[in-house]
């Protein structure tokens, strides 16, 4: 029995460290029975907790868990919830290691698409809830000379994200998602890697096909590279179609000629 | 209410007092489509936050509707300080919202730098009513503007706890200047877990602080020696407890925005049309009443 009372601290540690499953027994000598174990009253809070959280995967990541069945994923999200909880009320933003989580799951080693295929989900998942960006306004570049040019940096929109993968996972995602068993049975894991752009479109977030070199060209530019050395690394004489492309679907919101922009993560780049 | 002062009300989105209902995704387009007959919108607020078709929907609902935001991720009760990055989301959403009431609750959910995804019950000390006041003082201030607080739904309570939970909030009112949010299921299924009088709950809180009323329905849960316990899992219809209840706390705190909260298992709106109906019903009875005893 605890002599005296926790500071709020201590208590709100022991219950945290009870409710993610590590339990030292002292979150329960604080609490009054009153005919029900401390641990059951504990436990109607730990299930609400772990199902928001679960819940929240769920919502980000639909096609792994139809890949790999309800009761797998409930198992593979429990001990993620459990290993990687939160650290915000954000959950929009709650689950980015989960990919990578799922890559080292031995259970799930004869899945090999499976970690890419979370992974464009959490692309599309930033895609869907990424702060509202103004496309460039494209008299910006009119205004700028060739010196200019020379310097220039995008600042990318938050809503526009690249991945590669090994695996055709864009076929894999829409296939699942939309349930087409024909093209899941035809899709073929070997026929080589694929370079994706995730953005919004008309209709939602849309996720595009680009050929390699149009990928690190794009990759480049949302990383901050200056236009001159991003074209100058991709010499295909299809470039200006392609950042064309990218400014017709504001892949950038702003265009500076001089000092740092800031880096992001752009995807995970499988070489 | 006329139209002029119908259209006044939205453009200034001051929530009336009627019955109002939790805005849920399920329900967007059916609203900015259908412009259904409910007097408020909820939201909660981490619902909203970053862009895309979340907020736009919003933003389209606010042009008709006053909007309420309803919070659960500012942890007032957590000993570790406010989440500043999380406060900063919020102050975001009401820019962009501009909305009628703010609320939160008197909770904790942050531990260790972790989110526990729960309303987590604070010991009911003069510690933890000094924590969560310097918390809500701190927001108020960050976000220029009053917030008020919910009464929790509490399945345990701690051994030193000194202060009674109705005492504790009504102290955080008068310290802070903060509203409450006065969950009336909420009282009712904390006074049922833990043998409190109900009315008693209700008459500490301050009517003049009472800026909304919650309803929303909860389950029973049995356990092995045939007691039971009540879990707010807004996963049902108001019961008829709670409604009676309602009654109590209208007749204490006079005509004041209700909302009809539904977060698991979402019916159809029409179900919640229904559920806000009830509420109104009660509401314009507490008017009538009100004005009845003035005229005498």
């Amino acid at each position: 029995m605890t002599t005296s009372p926790p500071t709020l601290l201590e208590l709100q540690s022991a219950i945290r460290r009870d409710l993610l499953g590590r339990a030292d027994g002292a979150a329960s000598e604080y609490i009054v029975p009153d005919g029900l174990a401390p641990q059951a009253r504990l436990a109607i809070y730990r299930n609400t907790a772990s199902s928001a959280l679960l819940g929240a995967l769920r919502l980000t990541y639909p096609a792994v868990q139809a890949l790999v069945g309800s009761e797998f994923f409930e198992g593979a999200a429990r001990r993620f919830i459990e290993q990687r909880p939160p650290s915000s009320a954000h959950l929009d933003s709650y689950g980015e290691s989960f990919p990578d989580f799922l890559a080292e799951m031995p259970e799930a080693a004869s899945l090999a698409y499976l970690p890419d295929t979370a992974r464009l989900e959490w692309a599309v998942n930033l895609v869907l809830h990424a702060p509202d960006g103004k496309p460039l306004d494209l008299r910006r570049l009119e205004q700028l000379d060739e010196v200019d040019i020379r310097a220039a940096r995008f600042l990318p929109n938050p809503a526009a994200r690249v991945l590669g993968s090994h695996f055709p996972v864009d076929v894999i995602w829409h296939a699942v998602l939309s349930r087409d068993d024909r093209a899941l049975a035809d899709i073929n894991l070997d026929a080589g890697p694929v370079w994706l752009y995730a953005h919004r479109g008309a209709s939602g977030v849309e996720v595009d096909r680009m050929a390699q070199e149009q990928y690190r060209l794009t990759a480049a530019l949302l990383a901050g590279r200056p236009l001159h050395d991003a074209l100058g690394d991709v010499p295909d004489a299809r470039a200006p179609v392609w950042l064309a492309h990218l400014l017709a679907s504001g892949c950038f919101v702003d265009v500076c000629l001089s000092g740092q922009i800031p880096r992001r993560t752009t995807g995970r780049q499988v070489t | 209410m006329d139209a002029a002062s119908d259209a006044s009300q939205n453009a200034h989105g001051r929530i009336p007092a009627c019955a109002g209902v939790g805005l849920r995704f399920r329900h967007h387009h059916e609203v900015v489509e259908g412009h259904p007959p409910v007097a408020w919108f909820e939201v909660h607020t981490e619902n909203y936050m970053g862009g895309g078709s979340a907020p736009a929907y919003l933003d389209a609902i606010r042009r008709d509707y006053p909007i309420s935001l309803h919070g659960v991720g500012l942890s007032l009760g957590s000993a570790e300080g406010i989440d500043v990055r999380h406060l900063a989301r919020v102050r975001d959403v009401i820019r962009r919202v501009e909305p009628g009431l703010v609320s939160e609750h008197l909770s904790w959910s942050i531990s260790g730098g972790v989110y526990i995804a729960d309303l987590l019950p604070l010991p009911m000390t003069e510690k933890a009513l000094t924590v969560v006041c310097t918390h809500v003082d701190e927001v108020q201030t960050c976000l220029q503007r009053q917030i008020s607080i919910e009464n929790p739904s509490t399945y345990l309570r701690f051994r030193h706890s000194t202060i009674p939970e109705w005492e504790f909030l009504a102290e955080v009112t008068r310290r802070t200047g903060c509203g409450i949010v006065c969950d009336v299921n909420n009282i009712y299924v904390s006074a049922s877990n833990h043998g409190w009088n109900a009315l008693v709950y209700l008459d500490a809180l301050p009517p003049e602080s009472v800026t909304e009323v919650h309803l929303a329905g909860h389950s029973v849960r049995q356990l092995d020696r045939g007691q039971i316990i009540r879990i707010d899992d807004h996963g049902s219809r108001v019961a008829p407890p709670v409604w009676e209840l309602f009654e109590q706390a209208l007749k204490r705190f006079g005509p004041v925005p209700t909302l009809i909260e539904w977060d698991t298992d979402v019916p159809a709106l029409e179900v919640l049309l229904e559920e806000a109906a009830t509420a109104e019903t009660a509401i314009e009875r507490q008017r009538h009443d009100n004005q009845s005893t003035y005229a005498t």
